[in-house]
């Protein structure tokens, strides 16, 4: 079988591709349709944008070999920000988006400024500004729920264009604007550069303490963009928000082919392992099957696609053993 | 005396290579075997097919008259066979004891018998005549002493054979003398010891007979050292052949003014008195052994440790190098890395990305957007220039062989157009083909005006290159001689200026 030239080295998206649209298909005709009447699509898409968002913001961390641990309180604080500039402060939403979007970036900054000062792993780093800023994020929504802001932008979020909710193509958008910066710009292949061979890349004139700390302000940005997405689809804001974002951003690259150890990105692969998760979660409302049996197939997914990724990759190693180990 | 292990006609292939042909060697019980041949002579294979690494493709391996086919490390381990290791196997958070009876921990009761443990460890230490605490952990020992531990780990699974392999390649001189009276005196013993070494000297100071390895052929099979002189013993390593081909000498202006010149650098590392000269279109050679300072000293130069005194000029005038950036940026001038796989590739990207690395900025077309065309046009150049057998330009690097992967590597630098290329330790580990069309390469390079730094350990690849030979030892230059291109006298004047140091 002759795969088409996008599918050339991306074995795990071409597979997730096919899942996708088996799963997709066979909860269509399990439905008797049902699944593509307009409330239950837009239900599905809807709900894609966030895990898309913050699947690209781990990713970019991944792909210099580190991890985000802070993803989810980044993203409830920036979200409280925005939602208290709005109800309490009367600012404009263009106003709170911007400065929430502004303090999401800030926030990665300062864990790539802390990863690089101190060149400690940014697993250490995130998990420190995890827990200061959950801090923050209680400080700030308290008990609460806020949502005495302008109903305009909870409308936004259900408006549509062509069936697709302008939410969902916000997140498509920042996927195609991202994998234009690592494949077309010097920053994004330097940043890939220090991920695949820090070594290399520094013998090759990349600073990797800019990689680094670029990466890490670009998860920032991510997480802001997926927090405007959260705002604007629910009805409020409270100390919740961006508690189950830490595993949802890891599962969504590493299914979609991202490697642990760096170098690596799929993009598209993120986007259809998050459509994969998505379809798992509707599946189980759609036959009320228990929620240990989704985190049971969730987790069967994303150990096999590694393991499948790994062998993979270990075998086409042993191909060139022999040269490699005649030094 | 008796034999130990006997190897009669291994060969091993790998996919494109016979690393092994045939190949014999007898190792008694009692000696001292030196196992000889330069890098990629398939010395490396020999021992892994000993240590049951490999399983060989034919021939047989017999220890104690008893046919054997290891087919993993344990089988060979228990056959009485130890290899210490260049790279050391050693637990650094474990202690002495620890590590020395890792293998094979005594017991008792099901759980470890400290007591014993102690006993064994501190016997095996006594055989060798070391003494050193054994609770210390080992990541605070020196690397020599590190060494008589591995040996010491050997001892106590009772090793009949033990294999070294480049023992003395990181330690010093007194260093090496104290393991060279551990060697003597497990010999006494009745140990058959094989001694693997670059360095000819020290062979001829402890080995008593010896095996000489080219292109994976024995050309000397378990002779007695004491019958062949150096020279010969170097002509066999080598093959007279490679040595031979490249006659010519070139021409350098040395009037002009050099593109970098050195003038008695220090550096944090210990270099001391560096000074030299590469003139335009130059190839200079840097020859050492392993561990002289060479790799150390062009890191040095590209900003990666201190200059503690002296000047480096670039073209006349007094610079600064920072860091590998502003080398490559500002002085173009660029590495080429003996560690191709750690240092000098991206082995998850395409051969496109791998070139176009030191480029980026040269390829955008509006909005600063790369141009993939331009890419990828450029990455076909080289790829054509230098011959790299790919499929296309997106054939991930990981997939090349080894003499693809290094011209991958040399393509970047060649790509950024640097002016100077300090190219260090091209050909190891690539067959005698690549190797000879690599020399080509170089040659080319410097006829075209690229100011060269060669860095080899390879006397004939030396002598087959470079305009001019300086010679380094422990962070010093101890000789700077003209290439008469003549491998004979060459390699004569240059052990002789290692020696007279």
């Amino acid at each position: 079988m002759k795969l088409p030239v996008f599918f050339k080295n991306r074995m795990t998206e071409f597979s997730l591709s096919v899942i996708f649209v088996i799963g997709f298909l066979a909860l269509v005709l399990t439905s008797n349709g049902v699944f593509l009447s307009r409330a239950s699509l837009q239900g599905f898409l809807t709900y894609l944008a966030v895990p898309i968002a913050i699947g690209l913001a781990q990713m970019v961390v991944l792909c210099i070999g580190q991890m985000n641990l802070a993803v989810g309180t980044m993203g409830g604080v920036s979200c409280a920000i925005m939602a208290v500039l709005m109800a309490d402060h009367n600012l404009p939403i263009w106003l709170a988006i911007f400065i929430g979007l502004f303090s999401a970036t800030a926030m990665g900054a300062i864990n790539g400024a802390l990863v690089v000062l101190t060149q400690l792993n940014g697993f250490i780093i995130t998990l420190g500004t995890y827990t200061i800023l959950l801090g923050f994020q209680y400080r700030l929504v308290k008990t609460f729920t806020i949502d005495k802001y302008p109903s305009s932008l909870p409308e936004f979020g259900k408006r549509n264009i062509l069936g697709f909710p302008y939410i969902l193509v916000i997140a498509i958008i920042t996927a195609i604007l991202l994998s234009l910066f690592f494949s077309r710009t010097i920053i994004g292949r330097r940043v890939l550069a220090t991920g695949g061979n820090p070594l290399a890349a520094r013998l090759s004139g990349v600073s990797n303490n800019r990689s680094i700390f670029i990466a890490h302000t670009l998860s920032g940005l991510l997480i802001g963009v997926a927090s405007v997405i959260t705002i604007a689809s629910l009805p409020g804001i409270n100390r919740s928000i961006g508690g189950d974002w830490l595993l949802a951003s890891f599962a969504a690259p590493i299914i979609g082919g991202v490697l642990m150890s760096g170098g690596t990105i799929a993009i598209y692969g993120t986007v259809i392992a998050a459509g994969v998760v998505r379809l798992v979660d509707i599946a189980r409302a759609q036959y009320s099957l228990d929620p240990s049996i989704v985190s049971l197939s969730v987790g069967v997914v994303t150990l096999s696609t590694v393991a499948l990724s790994e062998w993979r990759r270990r075998r086409t190693e042993r191909q060139n053993e022999g040269m490699k180990e005649l030094i | 005396m008796s034999n130990q292990l006997l190897i009669s006609k291994v060969s091993k292939a790998f996919p494109g290579v016979q690393a092994l042909n045939e190949v014999n060697l007898n190792l008694t019980s009692g000696t001292v075997h030196a196992l000889l041949g330069e890098n990629g002579a398939g010395k490396s294979t020999l021992i892994k097919i000993i240590t049951g690494v490999y399983l060989a493709d034919s021939g047989s391996l017999k220890v104690e008259g008893v046919e054997k086919s290891f087919h993993n490390p344990i089988e060979s381990t228990h056959s009485g066979i130890a290899v210490v290791h260049q790279e050391r196997n050693l637990i650094p958070e474990f202690s002495v004891e620890e590590n020395i009876t890792l293998h094979n921990p005594p017991l008792k009761l099901g759980i470890i018998d400290r007591k014993e443990r102690t006993r064994l460890a501190k016997q095996a230490l006594e055989t060798l005549g070391f003494e050193i605490d054994l609770t210390e952990r080992v990541k605070n020992l020196s690397v020599a002493q590190m060494q008589l531990v591995e040996i010491a780990k050997a001892l106590v699974t009772n090793a009949k054979i033990i294999l070294l392999d480049e023992p003395t390649a990181s330690i010093t001189g007194s260093e090496t003398s104290k393991l060279f009276d551990v060697i003597k005196r497990l010999k006494s013993q009745g140990t058959a010891i094989l001694f693997v070494s670059h360095k000819l000297e020290e062979v001829y100071e402890i080995c008593d007979t010896v095996t000489v390895l080219r292109d994976g052929v024995s050309v000397l099979e378990s002779m007695p050292l004491a019958d062949y002189k150096q020279g010969e013993i170097v002509d066999l390593m080598v093959g007279r052949h490679l040595a031979e081909r490249k006659a010519e000498t070139r021409r350098v202006d040395r009037n002009a003014t050099p593109v970098i010149e050195l003038k008695n650098l220090q550096t944090s590392l210990g270099h001391r008195n560096i000074s030299l000269s590469l003139y335009p279109g130059e190839v200079l050679g840097m020859y050492g052994l392993v561990g002289a300072g060479r790799s150390e000293l062009a890191r040095s130069i590209l900003g990666l440790h201190a200059i503690t005194g002296g000047e480096i000029l670039v073209n006349g005038s007094v610079v600064k190098i920072r860091n590998f950036t502003e080398a490559l940026h500002k002085y173009r001038i660029g590495y080429v890395t003996e560690n191709r796989k750690e240092e000098g590739l991206f082995l998850d990207f395409p051969v496109r990305k791998n070139i176009s690395v030191t480029i980026l900025a040269k390829i955008l077309q509006r909005l600063s957007v790369i141009n993939p065309k331009k890419e990828d046009d450029i990455a076909t150049k080289y790829v054509d220039r230098l011959g790299i057998k790919v499929v296309d330009n997106n054939q991930l690097a990981l997939t090349l062989s080894g003499g693809n992967q290094q011209k991958v590597s040399v393509s970047k630098w060649l790509a950024a157009e640097t002016k100077i290329l300090i190219i260090d330790e091209p050909t190891v580990g690539v067959d005698v083909r690549t190797k000879a069309s690599f020399h080509e390469l170089i040659t080319e390079l410097a006829n075209e005006g690229l100011s060269i730094i060669l860095i080899s350990s390879d006397l004939a690849e030396m002598v087959a290159v470079a305009d001019r030979i300086l010679v380094m030892r422990r962070y010093e230059f101890v000789g700077d001689l003209d290439n008469s291109k003549d491998y004979q006298s060459m390699s004569r004047s240059i052990m002789n200026s290692i020696q007279a140091s």
